[in-house]
């Protein structure tokens, strides 16, 4: 840093360093003053980006069996989680699930990881939730709709208590022109997809707030739920899209070359009329030119 | 004896009604007497007035509930008169007696300053030395004298600048006024504090008057004030127009800075006006792209980006949405509904399952390149249409190879692609069958609706 070298100096002995003091002091004054423009540009730049955190949210369910009621048939959690199960926590400041109405105080409030709720009942409904994120990060939330799913698509045969239906969606939150301070804490934090700042760019990084257990208990690497999430790759999907593209765009080839060929098979067409119009044939041709002269363009 | 004689009592030769109602004769000391008196006296509690508006004495009954009457607190014990008594104010300087009513109760008037004496409030003018006025107060316009006499004044009429302007002696407008009084008594403060610190906070140091302003404040004001209808309506249409164009100006940047790198030809990125630039934007996406469906997408896919980006925080899946809308715009309902055909018949499914950035990109694209397609497909349909009806018509008498080559090639080409991606192409062969004649378009001019029936033409006719 241009202010610690600074210091150094002021403190320090003259140690023989890689540029000796007097250059120091030189490279400190020229950082200083080229600061500003380098601020605005940075500051630019990261209007320009965005912040993407891949998330992953829905419900497990566990039919209750021979513990099931009338009114308390499931047991089941809804929950956001990170997409690689990496810890949100660092992004989202705390989650609300708002369920039916017929639920004991239905807005239920989390504040910290592993972003879910757990509750007991018989009936499928939609759940908002709405994620709140930290101050530096975005004053809006964001409100996620989940259908909750207790009974398998397929009735086949009987349910089972240890198999539960899962039914989860991907998506990612995308954060626009992100703040300099919310770009420097989340640069290399694995729950957040970061773009590279353009060469010459760069932010400190931030100093690590909360010691690595504290961060590692947020993820839901271990969860006790993790056998049953789902994988999302988008390798699979990438690759159909490319092969529909390529088709596609084989098809329009086609279609211009068509289109090309038939351009010129009514050129030759009206040039023939034409001559035709000159040598005078039968009346209905002189309908003819005058409807290709009209549509020859 | 009926009611009224029990209520009233038999009514007595003396008590005759008078033209005033009734009358308050003296009370004789008799029993008799007295009830039908006192019926007919006012009741207590409200003034004879009042009762006489009720229409006088109530024959039978009285109407108001004597009990449910106000009565005067502690008339009965105390004795009360009015007199007409000298009083004092303290808020007078001089002796002057005057006199007023008093209520007085028991004989005992009522002590205590005259009660709007605590009105007399005042203004604390500052005081200021000779010494204090060389020191701090000097001014090039003011004389002594003059600032003397400005602070007498305030001090006569607790700072009401108009009457003090009247009286000044020399003449000086209300501000002039004003600033002096109000400098004084700032360079006074400031002079007379202990330390800056703690008058810092005091209104006259931290917004000290401003004549300029003030003088601006109240020519603008007087100017508003005698606004003709006219230009207020005028200001009016005015300010409105200028809301327009800066809101339209402020939607033109947004799209402008995106349009920039989006489109290589030149956007001239003018903001002279907000038509004009949202002008330029409509003619040169036609100029640049050749298929005409695409271009009026670009500019609301553009506008969907900047809203996108206004908005801070978003969902992947929401901005895809919102950019499949934009780049459908132009399309009709029939269009879109063969898009999301085609993706199906692709194997693609209609929102991705995993919608990352790259998959939505790639996602948004196929369905341009789809869009493209149909668009291509829908022209070459024409063109052909365009074409089996004149050359039936030329060559009607030879039925010749080269126009059924062309068809057939297209033909076969277009087997080339899987059935299901057809939308009324092949299916055009069946139709045909149904077709009675082929009386084409030899009744009347061509027009654009009529080109279109042709598409029910099997493409190898004739």
């Amino acid at each position: 840093m241009p202010q610690s070298s600074s210091s150094s100096k002021k403190h320090g002995t003259d140690q023989p360093d890689i540029g000796g003091p007097a250059s120091k002091s030189q490279r400190t004054k020229m950082v200083k003053s080229s600061d500003d423009t380098e601020k605005k540009n940075l500051a630019k730049k990261l209007k320009e980006l965005e912040i993407s955190v891949p998330i992953v949210y829905g419900n497990i369910a566990f039919w209750l069996g021979k513990k099931a009621s009338e009114y308390q048939s499931h047991k089941w959690t809804v929950y956001v989680r990170g997409g690689t199960n990496e810890d949100i926590s660092v992004v989202v400041k705390r989650v609300v699930f708002q369920l039916h109405s017929s639920f004991n105080n239905p807005t239920r409030v989390v504040d910290g990881p592993p972003f879910e709720l757990s509750e007991s009942g018989w009936g499928e409904f939609e759940i908002v939730i709405t994620l709140h994120f930290h101050n530096d990060v975005c004053e809006k939330p964001l409100h996620l709709y989940h259908h909750l799913k207790l009974y398998p698509e397929d009735d086949s045969g009987p349910m089972s208590t240890k198999k539960p239906v899962v039914v989860e969606s991907y998506d990612e939150i995308v954060f626009t022109e992100p703040s300099e301070g919310f770009f420097s804490r989340v640069q290399n934090h694995p729950a957040v997809v970061v773009p590279r700042l353009p060469a010459g760019f760069a932010l400190p990084p931030p100093v690590p707030l909360e010691d690595a257990d504290k961060r590692r208990r947020g993820d839901t690497k271990d969860h006790t739920l993790s056998q049953w999430f789902s994988n999302f790759s988008e390798a699979d999907e990438l690759l159909k899209l490319a092969a529909a593209r390529q088709q596609v765009q084989a098809h329009i080839a086609t279609l211009r070359r068509q289109l090309s060929l038939i351009d010129g098979q009514h050129q030759q067409l009206k040039s023939a009329s034409d001559m035709s119009k000159i040598g005078g044939r039968c009346s209905s041709s002189t309908g003819k030119v005058a409807f290709t002269s009209e549509t020859g363009e | 004896m009926d009611a009224k004689d029990i209520l009233l009592g038999l009514p007595k030769p003396t008590t005759t009604p008078t033209p005033h109602g009734h009358q308050l004769l003296p009370l004789p000391a008799d029993k008799k007497s007295r009830p039908p008196k006192e019926s007919q006296r006012k009741p207590d509690g409200i003034s004879r007035e009042v009762y006489a508006l009720t229409g006088g004495l109530a024959p039978l009954m009285p109407s108001v509930d004597v009990n449910h009457l106000k009565r005067r607190a502690q008339s009965e014990n105390e004795k009360i008169t009015w007199q007409w008594l000298p009083f004092t104010s303290s808020a007078r300087k001089d002796n002057l007696q005057l006199y007023h009513w008093v209520r007085v109760v028991n004989g005992v008037p009522p002590s205590g300053d005259y009660s709007f004496a605590k009105y007399n409030k005042s203004v604390d003018v500052i005081k200021y030395t000779d010494d204090e006025y060389e020191k701090h107060l000097t001014d090039p316009m003011w004389t002594k004298e003059e600032t003397d006499e400005l602070f007498d004044l305030c001090e006569r009429f607790d700072l009401r600048f108009i009457v003090i302007a009247d009286r000044f002696p020399t003449s000086r407008t209300v501000e002039e006024l004003k600033s002096r009084y109000y400098s004084v008594c700032r360079a006074i403060l400031i002079a007379r504090a202990p330390a800056p610190g703690d008058i810092a906070g005091h209104p006259l140091v931290k917004d000290a008057y401003n004549i300029s302003q003030d003088v601006e404040r109240k020519r603008a004001l007087s100017m508003v004030l005698s606004q003709t209808k006219q230009q207020e309506r005028r200001d009016a249409e005015v300010l409105a127009e200028a809301k327009r164009i800066s809101e339209a100006r402020k939607a033109a940047k947004g799209t402008d800075e995106l349009e920039v790198p989006a489109m290589t030809d030149t956007v001239p990125d003018d903001n002279d006006g907000a038509a004009a630039a949202v002008d330029s934007l409509s003619p040169s996406p036609n100029a640049q792209f050749t298929s005409g469906a695409i271009a009026p997408p670009v500019s609301e896919i553009a506008s969907t980006l900047a809203s996108l980006r206004m908005m801070r925080v978003y969902l992947r899946t929401h901005a895809l949405e919102q950019m499949v809308q934009a780049a459908s715009s132009s399309a009709g309902l029939r269009t879109i509904k063969r898009v999301e055909q085609t993706l199906q018949d692709l194997g693609v499914n209609l929102k991705p399952k995993v919608p990352t950035k790259a998959v939505c990109a790639e996602h948004l694209e196929l369905r341009k390149e789809i869009l493209t397609l149909l668009n291509l497909q829908k022209q070459l349909q024409y063109k052909e249409a365009e074409g089996s009806s004149y050359r039936d018509g030329l060559y009607a008498e030879t039925p010749g190879t080269p126009p059924k080559r062309v068809q057939r090639a297209v033909e076969q080409d277009r087997t080339f692609v899987p059935d299901s991606f057809s939308f009324g192409g092949e299916r055009m062969g069946k139709r045909d069958q149904k077709r009675k004649a082929p009386g084409r378009l030899l009744e009347g001019p061509p027009s654009p609706a009529q080109s279109k029936r042709p598409r029910k033409f099997k493409a190898s006719d004739g």
